[in-house]
């Protein structure tokens, strides 16, 4: 295997060549950082490369190996860090302008236990400014979708989708709040888990909205998605909302399959219902739920009355946490934040009270319907997105009517049942478009399943995911070359 | 409901320390109408017999607070 070849690995395959002494820490992080130089600029998936740090890190995790220490199952492995989760020494920018020098002395929690874990961080990823789910507010420039560099790579981790899928780390880690993980896994082909609230801690992370916020693996395959979760999860008590649970071993719990799994499709999602569903988004979902029929699972129709309404009350609670976060920046930085994200934050300012509390009250309900539905399923299927990724020229420069905003509201309803029961959810790829469809030649764009569970769910979401992954070839189409 | 004005948009604004200009006053005024007229449409039933509790219930994570 050529130097340049390493980056195409799967993050299981490096940990494992490197184990084995076939590949070197050194030479995994020198193929990675070299990729970056000779393709990154196309993505602009990093705001920060760390190419000085992870070459340091890399030396000594070869020194450690060569003395028989590993460190861990990331020994070795390249990771994307988004850049709202703290790193010693290196600087977290939030993508902001009022953020682009704040270096801060800890590392997160999350960032402490992959390296722990042997992983090298070779970089901080670009993503939404404040993580708010736009993709062109970034200080830094958007990042783009390795599938087609005129697309959206997906809100709000924009970098870890784009660094992921363009190979230019191994694995990465995203914060999701209404789908920003979800989101960047399925307009980039990854596979992306959102965890259960407080499964992982949030120790170090600037925050989004605190209620609905969570930190998880973007990854190329199940498996690394898994490996990295199973590194990241668990108690930490710098977080007071994270779980006492031990976190079980969900690479190794892969193999199960789904045969007795009763599984539902959120009909409410599936179409009409005031959202603006793409066929092929549609159709993929159908026919991936066949899938797992054909496996052995037990498939049917489920209502959740309250889903197509999730994307706005998330909004609503999102929105108004977010400004409860450095209101002194909101008067004496106003005019350094984006412009979009200046009029988020003064929404956010202005909602009225009665609207949030009705909007908690909401939250409660589609709660109560979520973990009730899943007394009788151990999984919901329904898709990620509405449709696949979009051009970043067609993104909003401006909201020019209420009815536009309203429905960017209803389009969060994809990925709202998990952020607002804080259930675990996986955004995995399930189809292609046909790129005669996209016209003007575009390329083929992947199309996403979104698989739901109860809280703690991780484990039976990963092996379902896994046994849908290994039973179709999606996972082994790889974006055109940059 | 009516939908608010950009000057009642800015009032609002202004009785939480912000100065709105355009065309962000604008923006604003839409976003805020949408989330306005978006939640007076949610109704099911059952709602006011609801009440907003804490997010975690679990009781092992109350003794971790």
């Amino acid at each position: 295997m050529t130097p340049a070849e390493i980056p195409f690995l799967s993050a299981t395959q490096l940990a494992a060549a490197i184990r084995a002494r076939d590949i070197s820490p050194v030479t995994a992080v020198d193929a990675y950082l070299e990729r970056i130089a000779a393709v990154g600029n196309r993505l602009n998936a990093y705001i920060t490369v760390c190419a000085e740090e992870a070459r340091a890190q890399a030396r000594r995790l070869e020194s450690e190996a060569a003395a028989g220490h590993w460190r861990g199952p990331l020994h070795g492995v390249p990771v994307g860090v988004k850049d709202q989760i703290h790193t010693a020494g290196i600087r977290t920018t939030d993508a902001s302008k009022i953020r682009a020098d704040f270096i801060p002395d800890a590392d997160a929690t999350v960032v402490a236990r992959l390296k722990a874990a042997g992983a090298v961080i070779i970089g901080k990823t670009n993503m939404s400014e404040f993580a708010l789910g736009d993709p062109i507010s970034s200080w830094f420039g958007p990042a783009r979708n390795p599938w087609d560099t005129a697309r959206n790579p997906g809100t709000s981790s924009t970098g870890s989708g784009a660094a992921t899928a363009g190979f230019l780390c191994a694995t990465s880690l995203g914060e999701d709040t209404g789908g920003s993980i979800r989101g960047p896994a399925a307009n980039c082909g990854l596979v992306g888990i959102r965890p259960t609230w407080g499964r992982v801690s949030r120790a170090g992370v600037d925050g989004a909205s605190w209620s609905t916020d969570t930190i998880g693996p973007i990854s190329r395959t199940v498996a690394d998605c898994a490996l990295t979760l199973g590194v990241i999860a668990g108690h930490d008590p710098k977080d007071r909302y994270s779980r006492r649970e031990p976190a079980p071993d969900y690479l190794a719990n892969l193999d199960g399959g789904v045969r007795g799994l009763r599984i539902g499709i959120v009909q409410e999602l599936m179409g009409g219902h005031g959202l603006a569903l793409d066929d092929r988004s549609r159709d993929a979902v159908t026919a991936a739920a066949a899938v797992f029929r054909e496996l052995g699972a037990e498939v049917a129709p489920v209502s959740l009355p309250l889903a197509p309404y999730t994307g706005t009350i998330v909004r609503t609670i999102t929105s108004t946490e977010r400004v409860s976060l450095n209101p002194e920046w909101l008067r004496e930085r106003f005019a350094d934040y984006h412009p979009n994200t200046r009029v988020a934050f003064a929404v956010g300012n202005l909602i009225p009270a009665q609207v949030y509390y009705k909007a908690l009250k909401l939250r409660a309900l589609v709660r109560r319907q979520v973990l009730q539905t899943f007394r009788e399923y151990d999984l919901l299927l329904q898709p990620t997105s509405t449709a696949p990724a979009g051009l970043l020229a067609d993104e909003p420069q401006a909201v020019t009517s209420k009815e536009m905003a309203a429905a960017a509201l209803r389009e969060g309803s994809f990925r709202g049942l998990y952020s607002l029961s804080g259930c675990p959810a996986l955004s995995i790829p399930c189809g292609f478009t046909d790129s005669a469809g996209n016209g003007n030649g575009a390329p083929a764009l992947p199309l996403a399943l979104q698989i739901g569970g109860p809280h703690l769910g991780e484990g039976v979401i990963l092996r379902a995911a896994y046994a849908y992954e290994q039973a179709t070839t999606w996972h082994q189409r790889q974006p055109p070359p940059l | 409901m009516n939908d608010l004005t950009n000057d009642e948009t800015q009032a609002l604004a202004k009785a939480v320390g912000l100065t709105l200009h355009e065309p962000e006053l604008s923006q604003a005024t839409h976003s805020l109408n949408a989330i306005r007229e978006e939640m007076a449409g949610i109704n099911p039933p059952g709602f006011n017999l609801e009440e907003y509790v804490a997010v975690v219930q679990d009781a092992d994570l109350e003794d971790a607070v």
